[in-house]
């Protein structure tokens, strides 16, 4: 094997601590090394060049390239190997820059490792073998889960480039957290007015299956392949056969015995019911727990005025299978209630605001729902303890966010500024009222953001106090707020006639369930984790998984859309070819020797490991080993490291390759 | 022991089982493990204080009968090592027939007549005379005396030692290692077809006779059972040159315990402690 060495100086960066000019000298005497040269930047053309006129000059094999880390510029010099004719499996990176140059500064010892890797790399590349990439077929179908804004973007823009979508939502209309809005920063804009055509995009798109009042169940297979198990909860309405005209919620009797979850409980909902007036689709759901004839079957009004006979009380869920390509998990947020923790939350709530005691201490979603035309006040400040007029509203950012003793540790983003619409809001409404804000900081980084909470306070003349409220209390029909305004230094007393607590935006509690069916990371809170805070913001760490909008982490509207809309773009780049290449760095069992203890199965990450039958000619089974199924498998060697047998091996990393790298560096 | 002979006939008549893998009388009191096929064979299968040998050892190397289970005759500790197997995909429970008899100690020496002063070191901390797993039982609970546990006092001598003494200890003990692997033949757990210490190309266990091959094959033998010996403690049993192999794999199971509260061949429905995590693991170790 004639295998070709080249050092990369990396201008100062490597050339500085490394010695290049006589550690490729050193390493031309390695056995097996043909030729052995450096130059000034080995990634630009002209270094690439190097390579591919050494490659053809002396008839190379493989080659090794000394330079920075394989993770920057491996995939550079297999492509330009690859160009001269060597399979770009063949091509070994020593990583002399960040693992020498970079963290050492003597030069005699820097180049004696740089030396040694290289040595080392060669024994590996001599024993590596040519590798072609693993091909596998796309499904091009995807499946959105969450009906939100954001699910609705990825959707729309999936579905518009072509491709089949399937929405799923667990609620009976999608929408999401901005059908309950009444207004969005940073314009002043009616949040459905700019929703609602979009919904309705969604439910006449030829290419979208909308899947509400359903969820997913199970997860399997891998990117380009996945089969999806979806739940769809049973509705106890024929969706084909309603009509949606609505003379079963008008005629139901059971009309104050549920809260309704989209008017966030300041209102009541009858047992059949949909959401909102523009619910999409415009389908009724019984809730069974409150509806008369589940408990104590009699009633059946609604199936008596169903003019269509679309009524099924016996409906049960059922189950639907999905051939699915790729997923985007859009799930959102649900805002931390603060009442009291909740039974084994590591969260402390805060009693201390009286929210669920006081009648007029509410939260942000509820004072959306106060200020929307649609809502329960039809857009009149009417406090909920006695309907009259609030004449000073007291706003508390930050509760939960950014309070790593009692709440969490972030900061929940767009509370600064939906609390500089609130306040801008209700003194539209009302002209003579009070708006005062207790804050700690105002973050309004966005395009217009600060120029509108600006607005709020000086056109608008909300009063901003800069300090947190220690205590709430009800007197003589008033909130008294006692806190601090820590710019003036003194203790602050107001005596409110409604309070507006800004809580967190948190993640949605069965967020990490789902988060272990589909097979990716999330964070402590919940919150699904990105590939790469940076460079891979939409992608999960599983192939072919994409995450958009506050599933992820607090996000608001403008932000959730844009990572809707890449999250689509990255699914249309997967779908953009009939096959999917992967490297084919993936695990392999050596079934002569597998026992099939599974140990392997239970540490893999990505469920990527499967139970194999082997069975004689008679097809008489002989025993069951594990196999790894290449399209999920991602190369991480969890399985290489726990097989007690060693019947697991990385290829690209066999123990053959790297047992000769370890002896290699054992020659010193 | 009318009992099992009993239980055994009417198993093998009705072809519940294929066989029943028990023990057999031998001279001088001693038993051997011994494979019942008839109804005649039944006859010959006792259960003693001498009924020693650790049978689910067999469950590794015996293919699935055509018909029937495989009847097993296994004491209360050794019925943790099928639960490991059952565990860890080796076995299936619904082809094994479990007789499990109320136990009332096994013989340290089995040469010698069962007394006080004669009971394996195993039976000392047993918690598990009396089977809670079984197809079917026999046999009635007597009141044992024990000697003092010595294997216990020992583990806290060895803690006790400085690093060096402890090396020396232990490369005293290895010294006497001939790799003759009967540890490993013995043991229930070790079911590999190639252990690693087998695999030449390449040989990442060197197991030369040599201080480091001595510590590399008994350290790594320690490693692949650590969470998941079971202790019945046939490696010690075996052993030709008398390496206290069970001070080690003991240490080790007294670790799960104080450390993860996990005790190996408890609960087939348990995930094992290698290859699992729970959110509550003691993550003291990462430094």
């Amino acid at each position: 094997m004639k295998i070709g060495v080249f050092v990369c100086q990396c201008g100062e960066n490597i050339g500085k601590t490394v010695d290049c000019v006589g550690v490729a000298k050193s390493c031309a005497s390695i056995p097996g090394v043909a030729v052995s040269m450096e130059y000034k930047y080995m990634c630009s053309d002209p270094g690439q060049n190097l390579v591919k006129q050494a490659i053809a000059d002396n008839g190379l094999d493989a080659v090794v390239v000394a330079a920075c880390s394989p993770h920057m510029h491996e995939k550079t010099f297999r492509k330009a190997a690859n160009g001269a004719g060597i399979n770009p499996f063949l091509v070994e990176i020593a990583n002399i820059r960040e693992h020498v140059s970079w963290i050492h500064d003597d030069v005699p010892s820097g180049s004696l490792k740089a030396t040694d890797l290289i040595r080392s790399a060669v024994e590996k590349v001599k024993n590596n073998a040519p590798l072609t990439t693993i091909k596998v077929p796309v499904t091009k179908r995807a499946l959105v889960i969450g009906g939100g804004i954001s699910g609705i973007q990825a959707a729309l823009d999936i579905a518009n480039a072509g491709y089949e979508v399937v929405l799923v939502e667990k609620e009976p209309s999608i929408g999401g957290h901005m059908s309950q809005l009444s207004e969005t920063f940073p314009t002043l804009d009616c949040s459905q007015c700019i929703l609602t055509p979009r919904m309705v995009e969604v439910y006449q798109h030829p290419k979208i299956k909308l899947l509400t009042y359903s969820e997913v169940e199970a997860v399997d297979g891998f990117i380009g392949n996945f089969k999806v198990k979806i739940r769809k909860k049973a509705r106890s309405v024929i969706d084909e056969d309603c009509n949606g005209c609505g003379m079963c919620i008008q005629k139901c009797p059971t009309k104050k015995k549920a809260y309704s979850e989209f008017e966030e409980g300041m209102a009541f909902r009858p047992a059949i019911y949909v959401p909102f007036p523009q619910a999409v689709p415009n389908i009724p759901v019984i809730d069974r727990s409150v509806c008369t004839f589940y408990k104590t079957g009699k009633c059946k009004i609604c199936e008596t005025v169903c003019g269509r006979k679309a009524i099924d009380f016996m409906q049960e869920d059922t189950i639907l299978e999905e051939e699915i390509g790729a997923i985007v998990v859009a799930t959102g947020f649900k805002l931390y209630k603060i009442t009291k923790p909740e039974p084994g939350s590591p969260y402390e709530g805060y009693g201390e605001y009286g929210y669920g005691e006081y009648k007029d201490v509410i939260d942000g979603l509820q004072f959306e729902r106060m200020a929307s035309a649609s809502g329960p006040t039809a857009g009149e400040m009417k406090r909920p303890s006695d309907g009259k007029e609030p004449k000073k509203i007291v706003f508390i950012q930050c509760v939960g966010s950014r309070d790593e003793s009692k709440g969490f540790s972030y900061c929940s983003k767009i509370c600064c500024m939906y609390t500089a619409k609130h306040a801008m809001l209700y003194k539209h409404k009302v002209h003579d009222g009070e708006a005062y804000v207790f804050y700690m900081d105002i973050r309004s980084g966005g395009k217009m953001y600060e120029e509108f909470v600006r607005r709020g306070i000086e056109e608008d003349g909300a009063k901003y106090i800069r300090g947190r409220v220690s205590r709430l209390y009800e007197e003589n029909g008033k909130i008294i707020v006692k806190g601090e305004d820590t710019l003036a230094g003194v203790p602050i007393t107001i005596d409110a006639d409604m309070v507006v607590l800004a809580t967190a935006m948190v993640a949605q509690k069965e967020a990490p369930k789902l988060a272990q069916i589909l097979g990716i990371p999330y964070d402590k809170h919940g919150f699904m984790s990105e590939s790469h805070p940076k460079l891979k913001p939409v992608e999960s760490s599983s192939g072919g998984i994409f995450l958009a909008g506050a599933a992820n982490a607090p996000k608001d509207i403008p932000e959730s859309v844009s990572m809707a809309s890449a999250a689509a773009a990255k699914v249309m780049i997967l779908f953009s070819s009939d096959i999917l290449e992967r490297e084919p760095v993936i695990a392999q069992v050596d079934e002569s020797t597998c026992v099939g203890c599974f140990y392997c199965q239970k540490v893999c990450a990505y469920n990527a490991v499967e139970r194999k039958e082997i069975k004689d000619r008679n097809g008489k089974l002989i025993k069951v080993v594990a196999y790894v199924n290449e399209g999920l498998c991602q190369g991480c060697g969890t399985c290489n490291a726990t097989c007690p047998s060693k019947s697991v091996e990385l290829i690209g990393f066999k123990d053959e390759q790297i047992f000769a790298q370890i002896c290699a560096l054992n020659e010193i | 022991m009318a009992e099992l002979k009993e239980i055994a006939k009417e198993l093998l008549t009705s072809g519940t089982v294929a066989y029943i893998i028990g023990y057999a009388s031998e001279k001088n009191d001693k038993t051997v493990p011994f494979i019942a096929r008839t109804v005649e064979d039944a006859e010959k299968l006792v259960f003693t204080h001498h009924s020693v040998n650790n049978l689910s050892v067999y469950l590794k190397r015996i293919k699935k009968p055509e018909s029937g289970k495989v009847g097993l005759v296994v004491k209360g500790c050794d019925l943790k090592a099928v639960v490991a197997l059952i565990q860890e995909s080796q076995s299936k429970r619904e082809d094994i027939y479990i007789i499990s008899p109320k136990c009332n100690t096994v013989v340290s020496d089995n040469t010698k007549p069962w007394n006080k002063d004669n009971i394996a070191s195993k039976c000392l901390s047993c918690e598990v005379r009396t089977p809670s797993l079984f197809d079917a039982t026999f046999g009635e609970i007597e009141t044992v005396e024990l000697p003092s546990d010595e294997q216990i006092e020992l583990i806290k001598k060895v803690e006790a030692m400085s690093t060096s003494e402890k090396w020396e200890f232990w490369k005293n003990e290895f010294e006497k290692c001939v790799k003759c692997y009967a540890c490993r033949q013995a043991c229930p757990l070790c079911y590999c077809d190639q252990c690693i210490v087998d695999k030449a190309s390449p040989r990442w266990i060197d197991s030369s006779a040599t201080v480091q091959g001595n510590f590399a094959w008994n350290m790594i033998r320690a490693f692949h059972l650590s969470g998941r010996c079971i202790g019945c403690e046939e490696c010690n049993r075996v052993c030709p040159v008398d390496i206290p192999l069970s001070l080690l794999n003991r240490k080790m199971s007294m670790f799960a315990v104080s450390e993860y509260d996990y005790k190996a061949g408890t609960s087939i429905e348990e995930p094992t402690l290698v290859g699992t995590y729970k959110l509550t693991d003691n993550e003291d170790f990462i430094k």
